[in-house]
């Protein structure tokens, strides 16, 4: 039976939709929704006798199951313990993991000496202990069965020392041809050591040609900076001193290597009180973006109109040779507001564009941000050191062609599979006559060269990396390597004539010539930081450059930009399953791309969810399902990049669309193309549907004037008696206003929960397993909604329903207020989960475990049950760091300090949006946050007395929004 | 009208009531003495070991500290076995050609760890924590019996969910002065209570919080 939702007459809140169905009151909608688990309403109903039997054996089988004997198993102790070793008790390592070359500072937990779990290095400069989905699921990549385990030869396995012979005879070549006709081709990268070892290869062979490919980022990145100011530059904006921003298509707090960096200095600007206004963000986009949805303002404009509205904002700005251009009444009233902002807080405010973005677009922000004297909010620097003077694909693909590549070798980059389809890589690589690919997986480039050379895993390797900043992190091994594998630097040292030198060797060699004197000590220092200290370099002098670029024609046709993939990047992390079920952001899709478009193409094209389109661009053309984006422009279609793999591994193959197939060379992010449909459809896993509550007002926005009285605690009356507290009692507030939808949370609790992967046919009708969900909510129109996230743990209510549902206690509370769930004593009714208003809890339909023999299961915190077939799950407030806490205080007699208990999806977050703390004790940030005038309770109405509580989204101010 | 029932019927209804709750709650008390049993907590049995090590000659005859090979014990989850290392400090130097050795010289000649078999074990789902029963005052005699006079190892309780309840319902009797914590004959005496809550304020056992689930299911 469906009990209505009563929806008061002035509900306090917006009024919230998930999805277009559901706004559209589809009736097939409604029905979907009715079943607690979706599936299970499709099930045929079953007969009494049936039910009866089948009820008789799981009580009897499961009365046998209790008296099994626990067996006496082996326990194998160290020959030789090393020294500071405790079985039993966690190491933690500062090293780093790369996202782009990238460095993403990282502190890992080890237990027996495998890593868990990865959490920010809060002594990093950059990312100040914040994390986000890439770091967090590195880990699992590191256990990956797929993972190239010994070189190859043409598919056949070899050895280390056959690839030494061959590689001593390529030398000998090279020796007398001083390297004429090598190519190495690298992904991007920002390591000290490896450029070392590049330049000294091509101080050894001055002949050798060096190119450089990488997907997404790299050197292609900069391009926008070279048109707008004549050199390229890293930009990295400091919102932390901007009153505004407007960004015109910069998701600069979408993924990327500059997430983590971006979001915690705009929340740290954005942190808005009743008398503070903070960061206002304007924002005009394309395709909706996280960054969008938290802001102030925002329109959607075409891709190909951006520089328009950058062109009428440097008009607005006075800056010279800004004609007005011809705005729509919706981007004129955008761009209006805007300029006001800006103009009342100049010297504070900035414009940003996105670095995927046209040159027009790019040099008329630069010269915008001159005259709002923004140019130093920019933080332009230096480009993070890189190989220098590295050529492109295309000329390499064209150097091949003209017959001067003999031997090609491919470091950590898969240009087969990224290389944009018309370079036509694969026919080149087969002109050279000798191909190595060197990388972890042997994927489609590996596949296609004659020698693959597996490389380690960053946690089991020797290196050093940049962060975004240009922080150098040494890259330690957490890990020995598993497999018979090396690392980068001793496949360099191959190339460069040494013979099996030590993995740490290279990296000591490029710091030792760096940190001068006293190298032992300062290398132990740096090792323990994370971080090697520097002298920075000087900010360059900039000026925009004064020439106009030169708009792009324009073109009939759709506008078609590609973006890499929330999750899984490039393709990078295409067998990475945690990263595959996370649901993307604003989609909530999971296992695939879409082909995402507006309302209003739509409509015109006759499209809804899952039809599956053609998408041609000049003569190449790719097929997928379509995902109609509320908020995205009319004319723009856009395509993510890194799905529709062949050689990626069990997880990634076969799934979605190969985006590369149609991104052109010269217009790589943004160009012209048409969209046809096709007539059949599919079914998407999308979780936005999924545990869906009852009721309303579930995301609230405030303004000053209700913040005004700070809440005092008001409690209905309960007819369940009151539950005492010890002296702790826990609590968890979620700021809205902070929380940006990147799923750090989700992708950290998974890793410290260890939370099973159940795959797309089982998160279709459901059962995804994730611990807490980031719900999206959307308000007002299609074409311009505004967008809320709010993640959704366990609610750990005071008066919880679940508790009254469950048959056999196991879901009890503990004295401090947790909710507690005993997987042993579980029998699998699932009544919690339909008690449970919030729709917090999960069932293991299956046994999700790994293989018995997977590696994966090297990667479980073995503080956390595993657990099997039939029984319940959901959020215990890290209760095995909390128990960790109690243990550690008892232990010396003390209590628990506020702040002691970090709970993995606090830790993660890049913009500290999760507070957990002691709600009793009146001094922590918890109790604060609660007695704030935003502070509000999730469906309040249903006296659950929740401990999770939010603080409400601030209202755009008056005339805004 | 013929009769469906004898005159007996009465008699064998009531016999068989009788029967039926006899079998029930015979039924209840065999499975409950089984659950309890030696057989089903494996309590008394001595798994087979590469050595057949005497905690008794070690610990009982020659005194030496539980501590001494089990080093975590204080600091640690988990108590630990000696590494290889440890046993031959002494091994080195006396029994250096004993056969029954000879699978510990060889570990440390292959450094192949030895492949003892857990005498003390408990289920999967249970995070027990050696540390902060260490430092709260539970002696390791009040959980592994007297180790010292076992000449082979056995699992004297029957660590069974009941076994660590009683004492987490009601700690104060059970706990010890931290200076006999790895004593195996210390007696509580008979002030076991009055002196267990002493040690209990001094420490500060959060009594009533040690029972609830996550303590030691998580």
């Amino acid at each position: 039976m469906r009990r209505p939702a009563t929806k008061p007459d002035h509900p306090r809140g917006p009024v919230l939709w998930s999805s277009l169905e559901e706004l559209s009151g589809d009736p097939a909608f409604e029905a979907w929704v009715d079943a607690e688990y979706p599936v299970a309403a499709t099930f045929g109903p079953t007969a009494r006798r049936t039910f009866l039997k089948l009820m008789g054996a799981s009580f009897a089988l499961a009365g046998l199951a209790g008296c099994e004997k626990s067996p006496f198993v082996a326990a194998l102790p160290y020959v030789e313990q090393p020294q500071g070793t405790d079985v039993g008790i966690p190491k933690y390592y500062a090293t780093a993991v790369t996202l782009d070359g990238y460095a993403q500072p990282v502190i890992a937990t080890t237990y027996s000496g495998r890593p868990t779990k990865l959490d920010g290095n809060p002594d990093h400069p950059a990312t100040q202990g914040r994390s986000d989905v890439f770091m967090q699921a590195a880990v699992l990549e590191l256990y990956d069965p797929d993972r190239a385990q010994a070189p190859n030869r043409r598919g056949e396995p070899v050895t280390w020392s056959d690839v030494q012979h061959h590689i001593g005879l390529l030398r000998q070549q090279w020796t007398q041809s001083q390297g004429e006709g090598v190519a190495l081709l690298l992904g991007h990268s920002t390591s000290p050591t490896l450029i070392r070892q590049i330049e000294a290869l091509v101080r050894e062979f001055p002949k050798a040609q060096i190119y450089e490919h990488a997907a997404v980022g790299g050197g292609r990145g900069l391009d926008s900076t070279r048109a707008a100011y004549g050199q390229p530059l890293q930009l990295r904006p400091q919102f932390e001193n901007c009153d505004v921003v407007v960004s015109l298509d910069d998701d600069f707090l979408g993924a990327g290597p500059h997430q983590v960096a971006n979001a915690r200095a705009w929340s740290a600007a954005r942190h808005r009180t009743a008398d503070q206004p903070g960061l206002a963000l304007y924002m005009a986009e394309a395709v909706p973006s996280t960054t969008g949805a938290m802001a102030e303002a925002r329109v959607a404009v075409d891709a190909s109109r951006t520089w328009l509205v950058a062109q009428g904002l440097a008009n607005s700005c006075d800056v010279a040779g800004a004609a007005k251009p011809d705005l729509s009444a919706k981007e004129q009233r955008w761009l209006d507001r805007a300029v006001h902002a800006c103009r009342s807080a100049r010297g504070r405010a900035l414009v940003t564009c996105s670095r995927f973005g046209d040159d027009a677009t790019a040099s008329w922000v630069a010269r915008t941000n001159e005259a709002l004297g923004a140019t130093a909010l920019l933080g332009a620097a230096a480009p993070v050191p890189n190989v220098a003077n590295a050529k492109r694909l295309s000329d390499l693909v064209s150097d091949i062609g003209r017959g001067a590549v003999q031997t090609l070798i491919i470091i950590d980059a898969n240009p087969a599979y990224t290389a944009p389809a018309w370079l036509a890589f694969r026919d080149a690589v087969a002109k050279v006559r000798s191909s190595v690919h060197v990388g972890i997986h042997r994927d489609e480039t590996g596949a296609l060269c004659e020698w693959h050379l597996p490389l380690t895993h960053t946690l089991e390797s020797w290196s050093d990396a940049r962060s975004i900043d240009g922080t150098a992190t040494i890259i330690q091994p957490t890990i020995a390597p598993f497999y018979d594998v090396r690392t980068v630097h001793q496949v360099m040292a191959l190339l460069l004539g040494q013979l099996d030198p030590l993995p740490a060797a290279p990296v000591r060699d490029t710091w030792r010539a760096a940190l001068g004197n006293d190298f032992e000590t300062k290398w132990t220092r740096c090792l323990h930081d994370g971080y090697v200290p520097e002298q920075r370099a000087a900010p360059p002098n900039i000026h925009a450059a004064a020439t106009a670029v030169v708009p792009p024609p324009p073109d009939d046709g759709l506008d078609i930009v590609f973006r890499p993939d929330p999750t899984i990047w490039d393709g990078s992390f295409a067998n990475n399953a945690w990263l595959q079920e996370l649901p993307k952001p604003l989609t909530t899709l999971t296992w695939g791309n879409v082909i995402s478009i507006g309302p209003a193409l739509a409509m015109r094209k006759d499209l809804t969810n899952g039809d599956h389109v053609r998408i041609r661009v000049r003569d190449r053309s790719i097929s997928g399902p379509v995902w109609v984006l509320p908020g995205q422009a009319p004319n723009t279609v856009a395509l993510t990049l890194g799905y529709g793999r062949s050689k990626a591994g069990r997880v990634g193959d076969g799934l979605g669309y190969n985006a590369y197939h149609v991104q052109p060379i010269d217009q790589p992010w943004q160009t012209k193309g048409s969209l046809h449909k096709l007539g059949t459809r599919e079914t998407l896993a999308v979780t936005q549907l999924h545990h869906r509550m009852e009721g309303f007002d579930f995301v609230r926005e405030v303004n000053a004037a209700d913040t005004d009285h700070p809440k005092h605690e008001t409690t209905q009356p309960s007819l369940y008696p009151p539950k005492p507290s010890a002296q702790n009692a826990w609590g968890m507030v979620i700021d809205l206003d902070a929380c940006i939808g990147c799923n750090a949370c989700v992708a950290a609790c998974t890793a410290e929960n260890n939370v099973p992967v159940v795959g797309s046919e089982q998160v279709k009708v459901g059962r995804e397993m994730q611990w807490l969900r980031i719900a999206r909510y959307y308000t007002g129109d299609v074409e311009e909604p505004r967008s809320f996230f709010q993640p959704v743990p366990c609610m750990h209510c005071e008066q919880a329903p679940c508790e009254m549902g469950c048959p056999v206690h196991a879901t009890t509370h503990s004295p401090e207020g947790v909710n507690q769930m005993v997987y042993n004593r579980c029998i699998g009714t699932r009544t919690c989960s339909s008690y449970c208003p919030y729709k917090v809890r999960r069932f293991n339909f299956f046994d999700y475990r790994p293989a018995s023999d997977a590696p994966e299961h090297a990667a479980h915190n073995p503080d956390v049950t595993v657990r099997s077939r039939g029984v319940m799950e959901k959020c215990t407030y890290c209760t095995q760091r909390i128990e960790a806490a109690h243990v550690a205080a008892d232990k010396e007699n003390r209590p628990i300090r506020d702040g002691e208990v970090v709970t993995a999806c606090q830790s993660a977050c890049p913009t500290k949006a999760i507070v957990f703390g002691d709600i009793r004790n009146p001094d922590s940030e918890v109790s604060r946050l609660r007695g704030d005038g935003r502070h509000y309770v999730l469906l309040e109405e249903q006296g659950t007395r929740p401990r999770t509580t939010y603080l409400a989204r601030w209202k755009p101010p008056e005339g805004q929004g | 009208m013929t009769q469906i029932f004898s005159p007996a019927a009465d008699t064998w209804l009531r016999l068989s009531m009788v029967a039926g709750v006899a079998v029930l709650g015979g039924g209840l008390v065999g499975v409950i003495g089984f659950a309890h049993s030696a057989f089903e907590t494996s309590t008394d049995v001595r798994p087979h070991q590469p050595v057949p090590f005497s905690h008794k000659h070690h610990a009982g005859e020659l005194g030496i500290d539980c501590r001494y090979c089990h080093t975590g014990v204080e600091t640690s989850p988990q108590a630990g076995l000696p590494p290889t290392a440890t046993c031959m400090t002494c091994h080195s130097q006396i029994w250096t050609n004993a056969a029954m050795l000879e699978p510990v010289r060889k570990s440390l000649a292959d450094n192949k760890p030895i492949t003892w078999t857990r005498v003390a074990k408990l289920p999967d789902y249970v995070f027990f924590r050696h540390d902060i029963h260490i430092a709260k005052g539970v002696g390791c005699e009040s959980c592994h019996g007297r180790i010292d006079t076992m000449p082979l190892t056995y699992r004297a309780k029957a660590l069974t969910m009941e076994f660590c309840l009683d004492c987490h319902r009601d700690p104060a009797p059970h706990l010890r002065p931290k200076d006999h914590i790895a004593d195996m004959t210390w007696q509580a005496g008979r002030d076991a209570r009055k002196q267990g809550e002493a040690i209990a304020a001094h420490e500060g056992i959060r009594f009533g919080q040690l029972t609830h689930c996550y303590v030691c299911h998580r």
